[in-house]
């Protein structure tokens, strides 16, 4: 699986366990429905969810005016022309959630690991989420995660909305401060809210991915302007910084390497259309990184001066598309995704790194779900990734970084806030080759997992 | 882009979040719609989904009554529990009262013409049927499903919500001594019939 200068073991279980967090990591579990958001506006989960986290078309409009919408009790202060001062829920909107879960690969990752692993809990998330005046609100999410044994930031999507009636237009606009580019957006068809929703914490999944997809999460600081035009015409355009910079931050691989040069660009565009009990969007979006000291696919590291270094510049353009059918006996779902990175390495490929001056790679998925009256489901989903041959630069013993693979799952939700899963990933082609792709005779199903879960959230 | 570019407009965002005042004190009813009820009600109270039922020409005084039941929690079927409890819940009677006349003042949405099925259900509306215990709607609702004071328009309602409506009266779900006595004995066919003759998809 990967490229091994050395044949020693422990390199490889390091660097196999590397690539394996960074694809956990990649996989951000999904923990958009929040508790304290029932409790601040009354309604039920239903209301904005088919089945958490998937939004409906009313949970879109929540999120995008900011998750102000709000009917508790407030602590306010006016002006002496009526204009609110403050508006503080006397709810403070704290919620929690838990996931306990055990999984069983098909082959074990190495000899020293288990084949089996149980974690409890795998992941534990409060949340402070909420209305913080009319106008503003939020969506912090601090996680502890069993296997890293840490507890941080996750997901944080800080914002300002207002609407405002245009040429007689219902405009919603807004600014949204966040730290995981598409963690902001409306609908589950863009990677930091897309399928799956949740996954085992030691499912092996292939190194390669696009930056787009959750690379930068959490290690970037973003601002963007939004506008969401009669619930139908959604446009975005916003910029991303590397966080965790500067001397007085203790130095690790965080501070000084893939960091954005200046500003990343960020940008969206989407079209829904809501019919009868139907909705269907249509988007695209992208974004455009230049990165100083960029690590490779295959773990090496550029490590030069962060004044004055050349960079690798990732292009990415998705295309993306959600259809949901919702009523309360049937909640349907299907969504599409395809993005393209365009990989200019200028920093990686003189030092040797990667085998071509410029790389790409591509990542579609479609998934589709469907849940009986909230309670019974089940999701079915189709991966794949493919790119250029550069065995340096990925990795791969064939050199090419393609992979794909079904995700399939059962749920059941005896409330609405308690979930029930059991999940199946199985491999087809992993990092280039269904046999053999690590050339130590580990084949693409021998990362097949059965993972079971229980998601609760309050 | 420079870093002191990229501060300038982070500080001016921020200054924009605290320096944009929210919106005065007393929100007017027409407000307080777009804001909030249109999102699911659609503009003027016009909806595509039948989850949630048209309100445009909607009698004043049922729409009062209902928010009323939603904010005093005596009506609980499923959607007004989870919907409309946590929706009504701030409102003032003022609010309520000036929501229901400006809705009551939008134009209505016609029935659907046309089809046996709403042939069938005309007769039952106007006539009624002896042997269910079925009394003629019209004589309460009007005679083109129009209402009258608390009693709700039907004409140009979402199919699936009047059925749903029809469906929880007769099992109690919606708890109305009225309505239940009317509908106690309604065969699932006649609710289609007579839905058919009222309902506007």
């Amino acid at each position: 699986m990967l490229k091994g200068s050395s044949d020693s073991f422990l390199t490889r279980s390091i660097l196999n366990t590397f690539a394996a967090l960074i694809f956990a990591m990649a996989w951000s579990p999904g923990a958009q429905a929040v508790p304290s958001y029932a409790r601040q506006t009354g309604l039920a989960c239903e209301a904005c969810h088919t089945v958490f986290p998937q939004l409906t078309p009313f949970g879109r409009i929540f999120k995008a005016s900011g998750y102000t919408l709000s009917n508790t009790s407030k602590v306010q202060d006016i002006d002496r022309i009526k204009h609110y001062l403050m508006s503080l829920s006397d709810t403070p909107p704290i919620s929690a959630m838990v996931v306990v879960s055990t999984s069983s690969a098909a082959r074990a990752a190495d000899p020293d690991s288990s084949r089996t692993s149980t974690d409890f809990p795998q992941q534990l998330s409060l949340f402070y989420s909420g209305a913080i005046t009319d106008n503003v609100g939020a969506f912090i999410q601090a996680t502890y995660s069993d296997q890293s044994g840490t507890f941080g930031i996750d997901n944080t999507d800080i914002r300002f909305a207002d609407v405002a009636t245009l040429y007689g237009h219902d405009v919603i606009y807004g600014l949204s401060l966040n730290n995981n580019p598409t963690v902001q957006d409306l609908w589950n068809s863009t990677p930091a809210w897309g399928q799956p929703f949740f996954t085992s914490a030691v499912l092996q999944g292939p190194a390669a991915s696009t930056k787009v997809e959750g690379a930068m999460a959490q290690s970037v600081a973003g601002l963007s302007l939004y506008t969401f035009v009669d619930q139908s015409i959604y446009a975005e355009v916003g910029v991303y910084r590397s966080a965790l910079q500067g001397a007085s931050v203790a130095q690790n691989a965080s501070t000084t390497n893939d960091i954005i040069t200046g500003v990343a660009p960020y940008w969206r565009v989407a079209y829904e259309k809501d019919w009868g009990q139907n909705s269907w969007e249509l988007g695209t979006f992208g974004l455009d990184a230049s990165l100083h000291n960029p690590t490779t696919i295959a773990g090496e590291a550029v490590n030069q001066s962060l004044q004055a270094g050349p960079t690798d510049r990732f292009l990415d353009i998705g295309i993306d598309t959600q259809y949901q059918y919702i009523d309360d006996d049937n909640q349907v779902t299907v969504v599409g995704r395809g993005i393209r990175e365009n990989q200019r390495l200028d920093a990686t490929f003189p030092l040797g790194f990667a085998d071509n001056p410029s790389n790409h790679l591509t990542t579609w998925d479609v998934v589709g779900s469907y849940y009986w009256r909230r309670q019974l489901g089940a999701t079915l989903g189709y991966f794949a990734l493919n790119g250029s041959r550069d065995a340096t630069y990925f990795g791969s013993v064939n050199g090419r970084p393609d992979s794909n693979w079904i995700n399939a799952e059962v749920n059941y939700l005896p409330w609405l806030n308690v979930k029930l899963g059991l999940q199946y990933t199985a491999y087809m082609k992993f990092s280039g080759a269904t046999s053999n792709y690590d050339g130590q005779g580990r084949n693409a199903s021998d990362n097949n997992l059965i993972y079971g879960y229980v998601w609760i959230a309050f | 882009m420079t870093s002191l570019n990229w501060i300038s407009i982070s500080v001016c965002a921020l200054a924009a979040m605290v320096a944009v005042p929210a919106q005065a004190q007393t929100t007017s009813a027409p407000q307080i719609i777009k804001r909030v009820c249109a999102n699911c009600h659609g503009p003027d109270g016009n909806s595509t989904s039948a989850t949630f039922p048209r309100l445009n020409g909607q009698q004043a005084s049922y729409l009062t009554a209902q928010l009323k039941n939603f904010r005093g929690h005596s009506r609980g079927d499923p959607h007004a529990m989870a919907y409309m409890w946590g929706m009504a819940a701030p409102l003032s009677d003022e609010q309520m009262s000036d929501i229901a006349k400006y809705l009551s003042s939008r134009k209505p949405t016609e029935p659907q013409k046309g089809g046996a099925l709403a042939d069938e259900g005309r007769k039952i509306y106007a006539d009624g049927v002896d042997a269910n215990n079925i009394p003629a709607c019209g004589a309460c609702h009007g005679d083109h499903g129009e209402g009258n004071g608390t009693i709700p328009r039907l004409a140009g309602q979402h199919a699936d919500y009047l059925k749903t409506q029809l469906e929880d009266f007769r099992s109690l779900l919606r708890n109305n001594e009225v309505m239940h006595a009317n509908t106690k004995d309604m065969t699932n066919h006649q609710i289609e019939a007579v839905v058919s003759y009222l309902a506007n998809e």
